[in-house]
C-alpha cells in the first residue's frame, strides 16, 4: 500500500489546502474583529494558536487512517483507533496552543478558563471533517489507481488473447513437409533444396511478425502461395490451387497470418480427405466502402463425414477480428454440402 | 536361409512412399509387394496378400489407418509410420510392433524392421492387433462406424444408425441405409456411442433415442420399446432404469 502523504504525492493539493487554511484564518480573524470586537493583535494570537495550528498538525490525520482502513478493519476497532489518535493529537494541539496564549495574549487565564472547553470540541469536530475528508482522498485514490490498473490490465488481456489467437504453422504440416524434404535428397535433391527455402521463407513469415501487425494484402498472399506451394508437393495432382486477384486489392492491408488457417482447413477438410482432385480457389476485390473482400473457396467429397461445427480455425480467426476491427461478422463461411466458401471483409481505414 | 519378410505399404503420399521403399531396398530379407494409396486399398490387399509385415500410415483418405485395421480377416504385423505423435500410446495399446515418426531415419526403420522379424520368430506370423483394436475404448465418441457389407467397404455415420443388435460373437447394425454386420462387442459400442444418444436397452439391443416412439408396459414389469418403423425391441430391467435415467420419465 502507498503511505505516502497526498499534500507530497500531490503537490497541488497541498496548495489549495493552504490556501484554503489562509482564507478560513483571515475570515475568521476578520469575524473576531468587528463582528466581536476582539483587539486585532488578541485575534491573530488566536488564529495561529488553534486555528492554523490544527492545520499543520492535521496532516498527520492521514496516517492514522492509512492505518486503520475501512475496508481492513472492523468498525469498533477504527473508531477505538481514532478516538485514541484524535485524543492525542488534540492534548497536542490544546498544549501547543495554551503555551501561545500565554506568551502572547494579554489576560491568558480568563481566556483559558472562558475558551478551553470549546476549543477542546472544536477539536474534536475539526478532527471528525479530517477524517471524513482524508478516507475520501483515500478512496478516490484507490479508485484512480483501480481504474490505471484496470486499463493496464485490459491491454495486457488483449495483447494475450491476440497472442493465442495467432495462427502458428501447424507441426504436422512442417514434420509432413520435412518427410516429404527428406524423400526429394534421394530422388529429386533440387526439388529438395526449392522445398527447404519455401518452407523457411514461410517459417520466417509466420514467426517473425507480431500479432497486431498488419501487412499488405501483396505479402499475406505470397507467403500463403508458399504454403499452397508446398503442400502441392505433398500431394500433388490431388491439390488444385487458382488465383484471381485484382491489382488494386494488392495494397490493401491485412492482419498478418489470418488467411492460412483459411487455406490449412481447405487442405485438412478437402485434400486430406480427398482420392480426387480438390480445387482451392482464391479470388478478390474492393467493395464500394473501401474494404477489402477475400474469398477461399474448396471443393470437398461429400460422402466424407465432415466434423460437426465450426473449428476452432475459424473461431479464432472471428475472434482476431473481432479485438482488431470491433466487428465479428466480417468471416462468412458458406457451405453447400459440395463446396465450402469462406468470405472475409478487411475494413481498411 | 530364412523366409522373405513379406511388406504392404499403405500410404497416401507419394513422396512418404518413396522414401520408405528407398529405405527398405537396403534392408537384407524383405520385399514389398503391394503398396496402397488409402485404406480402402490397403484392405483388398492386405486380405488378398496375406503380407507379414504392414506399414501404415493413420491421417488418410475415406478411412483411418486405425479403422482400416478393424476391417481385416488377415492380421499381419503393424509398423505405424506418421507425423503425429498423439497416436503412439494409442498404438502401442493395440500392440503395434512399432511406431516410426516422420521424418525418421534409415537407421530407425531398420531397428523396427529387426524387431518385426525378432517378434515373428518369438510369436509367428499373425499379430492380434485386429483383435486389440477391437475392444479398446476410444477417448472420444465415434462419429462413424467403418463396416465391410461383402466385398465393399461403407462408411455409415453414427447419425445414420438405428439400432444395434447382437449376435453371438457379432452385432448387427441397423442404420437407414441397410443393416451391417461387425466383429464387435455390444460393451464396446456401449462405450463408444455417445449416451445422450444411444440406450442399452437390453442384453441385446443399444437403441437411439430419436428413434423411440413408444415404450409400452408387456407383462407386468417387463417392457417394450417400439421405434417409429414399427420394430419391436425387448427392454430389460436395467434397460428401463437406463431408459428413465436419459429420457427423465
Amino acid at each position: 500500500m502507498d503511505f505516502r502523504h497526498p499534500f507530497i504525492t500531490n503537490p497541488k493539493m497541498a496548495i489549495y489546502y493552504g490556501l484554503f487554511w489562509l482564507v478560513a484564518a483571515t475570515a475568521n480573524i476578520l469575524v473576531l474583529v468587528f463582528g466581536n470586537g476582539i483587539d486585532v493583535l488578541e485575534a491573530v494570537v488566536e488564529v495561529c494558536a488553534f486555528l492554523l495550528s490544527f492545520a499543520v498538525i492535521g496532516t498527520a490525520i492521514w496516517y492514522v487512517i492509512k492505518f486503520s482502513t475501512l475496508e481492513d478493519n472492523n468498525f469498533w476497532r477504527v473508531v477505538f483507533a481514532h478516538t485514541i489518535a484524535a485524543s492525542i493529537i488534540i492534548f497536542i494541539w490544546i498544549y501547543f496552543g495554551i503555551v501561545i496564549i500565554k506568551v502572547f495574549h494579554p489576560d491568558p487565564s480568563r481566556w483559558i478558563e472562558k475558551q478551553i472547553a470549546n476549543r477542546i470540541f472544536a477539536g474534536y469536530v475539526l478532527y471528525t471533517i479530517y477524517v471524513v475528508f482524508f478516507y475520501a482522498v483515500n478512496y478516490y485514490n484507490g479508485f484512480k489507481e483501480k481504474l490505471r490498473n484496470e486499463g493496464k490490465l485490459k491491454a495486457l488481456v488483449k495483447e494475450a488473447e491476440l497472442h493465442a489467437l495467432k495462427s502458428q504453422i501447424n507441426p504436422h504440416f512442417l514434420f509432413n513437409s520435412l518427410n516429404s524434404i527428406s524423400s526429394l535428397t534421394m530422388t529429386d535433391p533440387e526439388r529438395a533444396q526449392e522445398m527447404v527455402i519455401n518452407l523457411s521463407q514461410l517459417m520466417r513469415y509466420s514467426l517473425k511478425h507480431d500479432q497486431n501487425e498488419k501487412v499488405s494484402f501483396k505479402q499475406e498472399l505470397e507467403n500463403n502461395k508458399l504454403y499452397l506451394h508446398i503442400e502441392k508437393v505433398r500431394f500433388g495432382k490431388k491439390l488444385n490451387p487458382s488465383f484471381e486477384v485484382k491489382e488494386d486489392c494488392l495494397k490493401a492491408e491485412i492482419p498478418n497470418m489470418i488467411l492460412q488457417p483459411l487455406y490449412e482447413n481447405a487442405i485438412k477438410y478437402g485434400v486430406y480427405e480427398a482420392t480426387e482432385t480438390v480445387d482451392v480457389f482464391t479470388g478478390c476485390r474492393m467493395t464500394k466502402d473501401g474494404a477489402l473482400e477475400i474469398t477461399i473457396k474448396n471443393t470437398y467429397d461429400p460422402d466424407v463425414l465432415s466434423k460437426k461445427g465450426e473449428g476452432i480455425g475459424l473461431r479464432n480467426i472471428r475472434d482476431r477480428l473481432q479485438i482488431i476491427y470491433g466487428n465479428p461478422t466480417l468471416l462468412k463461411v458458406e457451405d453447400n454440402k459440395k463446396e465450402f466458401k469462406v468470405t472475409l471483409t478487411i475494413p481498411q481505414k | 536361409m530364412p523366409e522373405k519378410l513379406r511388406i504392404i505399404i499403405v500410404e497416401d503420399e507419394e513422396l512418404a512412399r518413396n522414401l520408405l521403399k528407398s529405405f527398405l531396398k537396403d534392408i537384407d530379407n524383405i520385399e514389398v509387394i503391394a503398396e496402397c494409396e488409402n485404406g480402402f486399398e490397403g484392405v483388398k490387399m492386405i486380405n488378398e496378400l496375406e503380407p507379414d509385415l504392414v506399414f501404415l500410415d493413420i491421417q488418410m483418405p475415406k478411412i483411418t489407418g486405425f479403422e482400416m485395421l478393424e476391417l481385416l480377416d488377415h492380421k499381419p504385423q503393424i509398423i505405424f509410420a506418421t507425423a503425429y505423435d498423439q497416436y503412439a500410446l494409442k498404438a502401442f495399446e493395440y500392440n503395434a510392433a512399432d511406431y516410426l515418426l516422420k521424418p525418421y531415419s534409415k537407421d530407425r526403420l531398420k531397428e523396427a524392421v529387426e524387431k518385426v522379424a525378432e517378434r515373428i520368430q518369438k510369436e509367428g506370423k499373425t499379430s492380434d492387433i485386429a483383435e486389440k483394436v477391437s475392444d479398446f475404448p476410444k477417448e472420444e465418441y465415434l462419429d462413424r462406424i467403418v463396416v465391410k457389407d461383402r466385398h465393399k467397404i461403407h462408411i455409415a455415420p453414427v447419425d445414420h444408425v438405428r439400432y444395434i443388435e447382437s449376435m453371438d460373437d457379432y452385432v448387427m447394425i441397423y442404420t437407414t441405409e441397410g443393416r451391417y454386420m461387425k466383429q464387435k462387442t455390444m460393451k464396446y459400442f456401449e462405450g463408444a456411442l455417445d449416451p445422450k444418444n444411444f440406450i442399452r436397452i437390453h442384453r441385446s439391443y443399444i437403441v437411439k433415442v430419436d428413434e423411440i416412439n413408444e415404450i409400452q408396459q408387456y407383462e407386468k414389469e417387463s417392457y417394450i420399446v417400439i421405434l417409429h418403423d414399427k420394430t419391436k425391441l425387448k427392454v430389460s430391467k436395467t434397460g428401463y432404469k437406463n431408459l428413465k435415467e436419459v429420457l427423465n420419465f
